[in-house]
């Protein structure tokens, strides 16, 4: 379960997020909505652990352990995933190359052997025609020259191969048309399961039509402002954010 | 300003300073008051092992500046040669060897410089490829921190020819890699490519000129390196087209990146232009490492130093892709994974 | 290539450099060569105090020391400065108080270089045309400057050099030589010595200057020189664009043209400097004549967050020689350089940039446009350097060649200096001909040879173009056609 306790982030002179509590419990899916500005980003990110983003308050709990201690890379092995909003290229390193080189420094933080090769591309090659990547595109630079739709369909790959016990998803549903995301929601909801549990973050309620959540919450001024089922996110359709915004 | 009168007449100032335009980044007589004495003889018995050693090939050694002056592959024969210049010691010495391929032979020339000591050095190679003749020139660079050497190489080319170079090191208190090219065009093809790896407070100058002096030559270039620590790296890349050299094909790039507040990257990417019908291009870059990029393979679980040194590792390696004789590239790949093995 | 005779028919019947008359009129010089006398005498011509003698007697000391520089890629003979003369001016008093005191010939001069001097008629333009004041400086002195009293409401004083020397000399003194110190390179320092006039701007606190400023500069007399000072401050959170312009009659020997321009812009400052050099270049058959084009110009970022940009368009000149620079001393601030710099006949340009990044922060651009035709030489020459200080500092250059005809030639030297491990510098050039292909298509839909060269080179410095203020971009994008004309073939 991950548990917020009236957390307080600043970035530079400015305070984004103004005391945010929230719990996420084991196996479940909530949702994060909001208007733009209102800290869903900021909320990935220190949640990840990114430099730049200073906590004046508060905590954040992944199963009891505090997540706010810790390098980013070793929240990623306490099984801590983002999918970026925007994924990085990383020129000349092979995809394959770039995700078991992060497989095993995961594996190695906690305690475990490291994959070996052909137990590796097994693994790589179920998950790439699941999500109907071609496989040849996995010996490219990772996200190099990749449209919009390659990086967020590489990054739930990723996921899938890194299987993460808690994963936020930032605004996966961008630059994404009905066909790629259909491939990439399959691709999560195959992820869904007890003992995992997911933060989807986005501006509308499309991609919830797809990954269906457990909880929805309004994220506005820096706090939660509303909480409720996943009835929510269709009235937040109907009538948009200017209720929690004046409130604000 | 001549570095070899220097050396042989012990006259400081004919060394190369700032006031030459091709040295302003490399100052040598602002770094020596003197001109060293003449380095003592060196007995085979003190030189170790060579980088290249292990690898089939003729052995030709310049210890401390003596060593034959004369190397010749006769016409269609392909040959390895292991060239060692091995300098010890705190004395001055300058050399020269003449290189010589004829019409349709080959050569794979292994190049190490070694040691140094405290000393200056400057070694001279002169290559010339006969007709359809090919050469590729791998070279690694180990110097010790106290030495100022020089290596520069002057090459003529003949119609159809190829040269290729891949220069790896991790410079000197000061050093400079010269190579000059005279490009007859015809068909000729040159590549220039280099990679460095510079920390402490040592220094490394990669300088090319290559002069089209014929039609439809090509000159491809590309040079890479990290800087850490007080380091400083420069590059300086000339390409003349002369008038006449129509359909010239010169493409040049230099990427560095820097890893530390107090290292330092100097570049110079110059085209020289005197014939309209060419496609000439360069670029640089200097910058860090993306820390963007290193908080999303840090997210995905890589730790930092590690994260670095994959990204430094393909960022150079890239230079390692375009080397063509396939055993050597291998000691190529070890060498450099072991100087960055100490981390990034 | 097939329209090569229609060119060159054509060409022939062209009139190369339209600007290049000489208007008669009666003037008054200094005695020819240059002493300390030389000096006094321009000081006392101008009613100058005590203290601005002395500064250019200093500068003339430290010149006299001085050896003239080698190291760009121009050649010429030795310049004989005793064989010159260093003030000329059209016989009427200093400054004058009104157009009705300007000699008529003046007037027609301008007229016919299209330089609006009387208000009404600018104003009589169309409604909603934009408006800009102009100084107008022929050979040593500013004959006039328009608009002042609108511009003086909104507490901006533009006025030439030597009318602010006297009236505003708190200013002078703070900043003259404060950019571009007196001994800072040879012509720099020959330019403290015998400055005779030039434009002074000085933009109060927050004001947005309310309309564009311009000083026009003309060379008439023959055997002499331009040495102008132009000093332009922009106080906290002010803007001003200035633009100026250049040309002069065709004479059959070398003139001297060595300018200082000095730009400072402090806290949210922002400074916009645009250049259509347009002096005579020299015959483009013999080489002889034109104008041999040596200035200084600067810029200093000396506030958090203020920002100067440089556009030039230099056609004519003999020979060029000019590296318009931004020091980025504030942090955050920005500096911008685009150019386009066309050679044809024997002209020769040595031009470029140096954006010199001392502050945390701050950010340059460069966008470099070189043509080369006929015989002549173009080279680019910049300096990007970043100091330890300059965590954070980004540049980004582009720098294009193009090349025109056989005899031509194009060079590109940049020097990169980074300093620091957190900057940012990109750097790319190309040096191409002008394509065939393209050449080929244009004139397969119609367009006749030289027609199509235009459209093309037109494409080709669009970038730099697009920054000038729009009445100019026009103006400019006229002038790089007729800079071409004849070059195909």
């Amino acid at each position: 379960m991950l548990s917020l306790r009236d957390l307080r982030v600043r970035v530079g002179e400015r305070e984004i997020l103004k005391g945010l509590t929230l719990d996420v419990p084991s196996g479940e899916v909530h949702a994060i909505m909001g208007p733009n500005g209102a800290g869903k980003s900021t909320l990935s990110y220190v949640l990840t652990g990114r430099p730049g983003y200073e906590v004046t308050g508060g905590a954040a709990e992944l199963d009891g352990v505090d997540l706010l201690g810790l390098e980013a890379n070793a929240r990623a092995a306490q099984g801590l995933f983002l999918s970026f909003q925007y994924p990085l290229e990383i020129p000349g390193v092979p995809a394959l190359t770039f995700i078991r080189a992060a497989m095993n420094a995961q594996r190695k933080a906690r305690g475990e052997a490291e994959i070996s090769a052909p137990d590796f591309l097994k693994q790589a090659r179920v998950c790439a025609s699941d999500l109907k990547i071609d496989f040849d595109m996995l010996k490219r630079p990772l996200n190099v020259g990749f449209s919009g739709g390659e990086k967020k369909r590489m990054e739930v790959f990723q996921m899938a191969m890194l299987s993460p016990r808690f994963m936020i998803l930032d605004e996966t549903d961008s630059g994404l048309d009905i066909d790629a995301l259909r491939i990439v929601s399959d691709g999560v909801n195959a992820l869904r399961g007890p003992g995992r549990s997911m933060l989807v973050i986005t501006h509308y309620q499309r991609l919830l039509d797809y990954i269906r959540p457990d909880r929805v919450h309004v994220l506005a001024d820096g706090r939660i402002a509303a909480s409720g089922g996943p009835e929510l996110a269709l009235e937040l359709e109907r009538e948009g954010y200017d209720k929690y915004a004046r409130a604000a | 300003m001549s570095l070899d009168e220097a050396i042989r007449l012990r006259d400081p100032s004919r060394l190369p300073s700032r006031r030459d335009e091709d040295w302003r980044w490399t100052d040598l007589r602002g770094l020596l008051r003197t001109v060293p004495e003449p380095s003592q003889r060196l007995e085979p018995g003190e030189l170790g092992v060579g980088p290249f050693d292990g690898l089939e090939g003729e052995a030709i050694l310049v210890a401390n500046g003596a060593g034959p002056e004369d190397l010749r592959i006769v016409a269609d024969e392909s040959r390895t040669v292991i060239l060692r210049n091995v300098s010890r010691g705190d004395g001055a010495h300058a050399s020269r060897l003449r290189i010589e391929v004829a019409a349709g032979g080959r050569l794979t020339l292994l190049e190490s410089h070694e040691g140094g000591g405290a000393g200056l050095s400057l070694l001279g190679i002169d290559l010339s490829l006969g007709e359809g003749a090919s050469c590729e020139r791998l070279v690694l660079s180990d110097l010790d921190p106290e030495s100022v050497a020089v290596v520069e190489l002057d090459v003529r080319l003949s119609a159809r020819t190829r040269f290729a170079q891949t220069l790896m090191t991790t410079g000197a208190r000061r050093q400079r890699l010269e190579t000059r090219v005279r490009h007859p065009g015809q068909g000729a093809e040159v590549r220039l490519d280099g990679a460095y790896v510079l920390r402490d407070r040592r220094h490394a100058d990669l300088t090319t000129s290559v002069r089209h002096e014929g039609p439809d030559g090509r000159t491809e270039q590309l040079t890479r390196g990290i800087v850490d620590d007080q380091a400083r790296a420069v590059f300086q890349g000339r390409i003349t087209v002369q008038e006449g050299a129509d359909g010239a094909d010169a493409r040049m790039a230099h990427n560095a990146l820097i890893l530390s507040d107090r290292a330092e990257v100097d570049a110079r990417p110059e085209l020289e232009i005197y014939a309209d019908d060419v496609a000439c291009a360069h670029g640089a870059t200097v910058g860090a490492l993306d820390e963007d990029v290193l908080f999303y393979m840090r997210q995905r679980g890589l730790p930092e130093a590690e994260a670095r040194s994959l990204l430094a590792a393909s960022f150079l390696g890239e230079v390692l892709d375009r080397v063509e004789a396939p055993v050597p590239v291998e000691y190529l790949r070890a060498w450099l994974a072991a100087r960055l093995d100490a981390g990034i | 290539m097939v329209a090569v005779k229609d060119t060159v028919d054509q060409v022939a019947g062209l009139e190369k450099y339209e600007h290049g008359f000489v208007t008669e009129i009666e003037q008054e010089f200094a005695p020819k060569g240059l002493n300390r006398d030389t000096v006094a005498f321009i000081s006392a011509k101008k009613e100058e105090p005590e203290w601005m003698l002395a500064w250019r007697l200093e500068a003339f000391e430290r010149w006299s020391a001085m050896e003239s520089p080698d190291w760009a890629r121009v050649s010429f003979p030795p310049i004989d400065y005793q064989d010159a003369t260093y003030y000329a001016a059209p016989k009427t008093k200093v400054g004058p108080a009104s157009l009705d005191e300007v000699d008529p010939e003046l007037l027609r001069t301008y007229e016919k270089l299209g330089i609006p001097l009387r208000e009404q008629e600018v104003l009589a333009g169309v409604a909603g045309a934009p408006r800009y004041a102009v100084d107008a400086v022929f050979d040593s002195v500013s004959v006039v400057t328009t608009f002042k009293k609108e511009l003086a409401e909104a507490g901006v004083i533009f006025c030439s050099m030597s009318e602010a020397v006297r009236e505003h000399p708190d200013l002078v003194r703070k900043y003259l030589g404060s950019v571009v110190p007196v001994s800072d390179n040879y012509f720099a320092c020959l330019n403290s010595a015998v400055f005779s006039d030039g434009s002074f701007v000085y933009v109060p606190p927050g004001v947005r200057c309310p309309m564009e400023l311009s000083t026009y500069f003309r060379i008439n007399a023959a055997g002499s020189g331009q040495f102008e000072r132009t000093l332009i401050i922009a106080d906290k959170g002010a803007y001003v664009s200035y633009l100026e312009g250049c040309t002069a009659p065709m004479r059959d020997e070398n003139q001297l043209h060595a300018a200082v321009v000095e730009l400072v812009a402090l806290e949210d400052a922002e400074i916009k400097y645009s250049t259509v050099q347009n002096w005579y270049p020299g015959d483009p058959e013999t080489g002889k004549g034109g104008i041999y084009n040596f200035v200084t110009k600067r810029a200093d970022c000396r506030g958090d967050r203020s920002r100067v940009s440089w556009t030039q368009v230099e056609t004519g000149s003999a020979i060029t020689w000019k590296y318009p620079s931004c020091i980025l001393r504030g942090r955050e601030s920005v500096g911008e350089f685009y150019s386009i710099a066309i050679t044809n006949g024997r002209q020769q340009a040595d031009t470029g940039t140096k954006m010199i990044h001392l502050g945390e922060g701050t950010r340059s651009r460069i966008i470099s446009k070189g043509i080369s035709a006929g015989r002549s030489s173009n080279t680019y020459r910049g300096l990007v350097s970043a100091h330890p200080k300059a965590r954070g500092a980004r540049n980004f250059t582009q720098c294009d060649s193009l090349l025109i005809g056989k005899s031509c030639s194009a060079h590109t030297v940049p020097y990169i200096e980074a300093r620091n491990g957190a900057c940012t510098f990109e750097h790319e050039a190309t040096t191409t001909r002008l394509s065939e292909d393209q050449l080929f298509y244009a004139q397969q839909r119609g367009l006749p040879e030289e027609e199509a060269v235009q459209l093309l080179v037109n494409g080709f410095v669009r970038d730099v173009l697009q920054e000038l203020p729009m009445e100019f971009a026009v103006e400019a994008q006229k002038l790089v056609a007729i800079s071409l004309e004849g070059s195909v073939g």
